[in-house]
């Protein structure tokens, strides 16, 4: 897949999550499952497309993120995609990564991305919930949300980006 | 010094470094008080004009099937609604002599045109056109801007009422933070002034805080002596200037307990407004009076 087009489709990923999944959440879990899959695509594009790639979506789509729904902090949400896309793709980018590994891989990285939020909105005080409340108010139920998208998504996107992943990635491999 | 020099040669690690210092720097920076600049407003309307094309469609499908489901109830809601009608058909005719002598009166007392323009408020029609999906940052975008004549700090409301406050502005669409997460400790801290339906002059109350365990407001600063019962209507007072006067906020739901040291009392009001599934709002518009707020 071409970055151009990877970029348009993470940009219709992005608005859905803000408008469509809004509708399909019950009432009375809304505000416990909040979509993230902007992340999951970083996610899968540090695994299978490299981690220079993962960065630069992460940090772009993160602050895209945190400029359009801007409220008290300008930059979380880039900082966290950013860093995990690279952090991923630095440990798994260069092996072959089966389907099982590949969702495992996700599910910690959405906990560590909530937890990520969660750390930077309590330091600068704009929550005051405790850590343990947090993960059975909403993370758990949130990463949820995203395995199944991301189960939904697997085989498109891994065919899609192993498909032009594999050019790019070879100078990679000689740069180190 | 040599140390650093090392550090340097780690090209990845000394990035990473300067990235995060990076961050810290763009975090702190975006929490003072500021309007938003031009990239950022121009990122927001085009994002919003994208938008806008799928929240309210999806909503009307999804509201299609709750018509369905409520297709029952309609009967009984109509008959409640006439009886409503008629009441409200009586107290207009009460309603309009009182305004016509209000007004004769504040002439004799020669009103200043600030006093008279105090309570005219303009409702502006705002879509909803997403929300966030960021735990911690429940903000709402609506398609109305600076182009509109939305300002910061404006009132939302929807038909049952106050929903949130108008936090920064772009020219065709602003954001708007829920009340639901008002919080007195947070750096950027907003309190609503309130009072209660029916014994304005009497009662005083301040909603800073929003419980999100209960899911209830925390309305404090109460007098010793206030009158305030349980089920009373909760609306703003509009002291602060910053409100319009009259929006209902929900209802008591405890009586006032004594709490802040003893001198005042605390309660707890329950939201009347429903904070999920917004599609239109009330954005409220103060009179223009050319002068800044007193």
């Amino acid at each position: 897949m071409t970055t151009g087009r990877l970029i348009i489709v993470m940009f219709l990923v992005f608005i859905v999550e803000g408008t469509l999944v809004p509708w399909f959440i019950p009432d009375s879990l809304a505000g416990r499952i909040i979509p993230h899959f902007t992340f999951i695509l970083v996610m899968y594009t540090a695994l299978y497309a490299g981690r220079h790639k993962a960065l630069l979506l992460g940090l772009i789509f993160g602050l895209l993120q945190d400029v359009v729904y801007f409220g008290n902090l300008l930059g979380v949400h880039s900082f966290a995609m950013g860093l995990l896309g690279y952090l991923t793709g630095l440990l798994l980018d260069k092996k072959r990564v089966t389907m099982m590994s590949a969702l495992s891989v996700i599910i910690l990285a959405c906990m560590a991305y909530e937890s990520i939020l969660y750390a930077v909105y309590r330091v600068f005080r704009f929550t005051r919930e405790s850590y343990p409340h947090a993960l059975m108010e909403h993370m758990v139920l949130s990463t949820f949300l995203q395995l199944g998208f991301a189960l939904a998504i697997y085989v498109p996107v891994r065919r899609w980006m192993e498909k032009s992943g594999h050019p790019v990635r070879k100078p990679e491999n000689e740069e180190e | 010094m040599i140390e650093l020099f090392n550090l340097m040669r780690n090209k990845r690690l000394f990035v990473l470094m300067l990235g995060l210092i990076l961050f810290i720097a763009a975090l702190g920076f975006s929490l003072r008080d500021r309007q938003l600049s031009a990239p950022e407003k121009f990122v927001n309307d085009s994002v919003a004009y994208v938008q806008q094309w799928f929240y309210k469609p999806a909503g009307y499908i999804a509201g299609l099937f709750e018509d369905i489901g409520n297709i029952r109830s309609l009967q009984k809601e109509n008959e409640q609604l006439r009886t409503t009608a008629a009441a409200y058909a009586r107290d207009k005719i009460k309603y309009n002599v009182i305004e016509k002598s209000n007004e004769s009166l504040e002439k004799a007392l020669h009103f200043t045109e600030r006093q008279r323009s105090l309570n005219d408020y303009e409702y502006l029609i705002a879509q909803v056109i997403s929300i966030s999906p960021d735990p911690y940052n429940p903000t709402i975008k609506i398609d109305l801007g600076s182009e509109n004549g939305i300002k910061e700090n404006m009132a939302v409301v929807s038909t049952d009422g106050l929903v949130g406050i108008v936090t920064k502005v772009s020219a065709f669409s602003s954001n708007v933070e829920p009340i639901t997460s008002l919080d007195e400790k947070s750096p950027n801290s907003k309190s609503i002034s309130v009072t209660v339906l029916g014994r304005e002059n009497v009662s005083f109350g301040i909603i800073g805080t929003f419980d999100h365990d209960k899911g209830r407001f925390i309305m404090n600063r109460i007098p010793e002596n206030d009158p305030m019962i349980v089920g009373d209507t909760v609306i703003t007072s509009g002291l602060g200037r910053v409100f319009p006067r009259g929006l209902v906020v929900g209802t008591v739901e405890t009586t006032p307990q004594a709490g802040d040291f003893g001198l005042t009392k605390v309660a707890s009001v329950k939201p009347l407004a429903d904070f999920n599934r917004l599609t239109e709002v009330f954005v409220v518009k103060m009179a223009e009076t050319g002068e800044e707020t007193p």
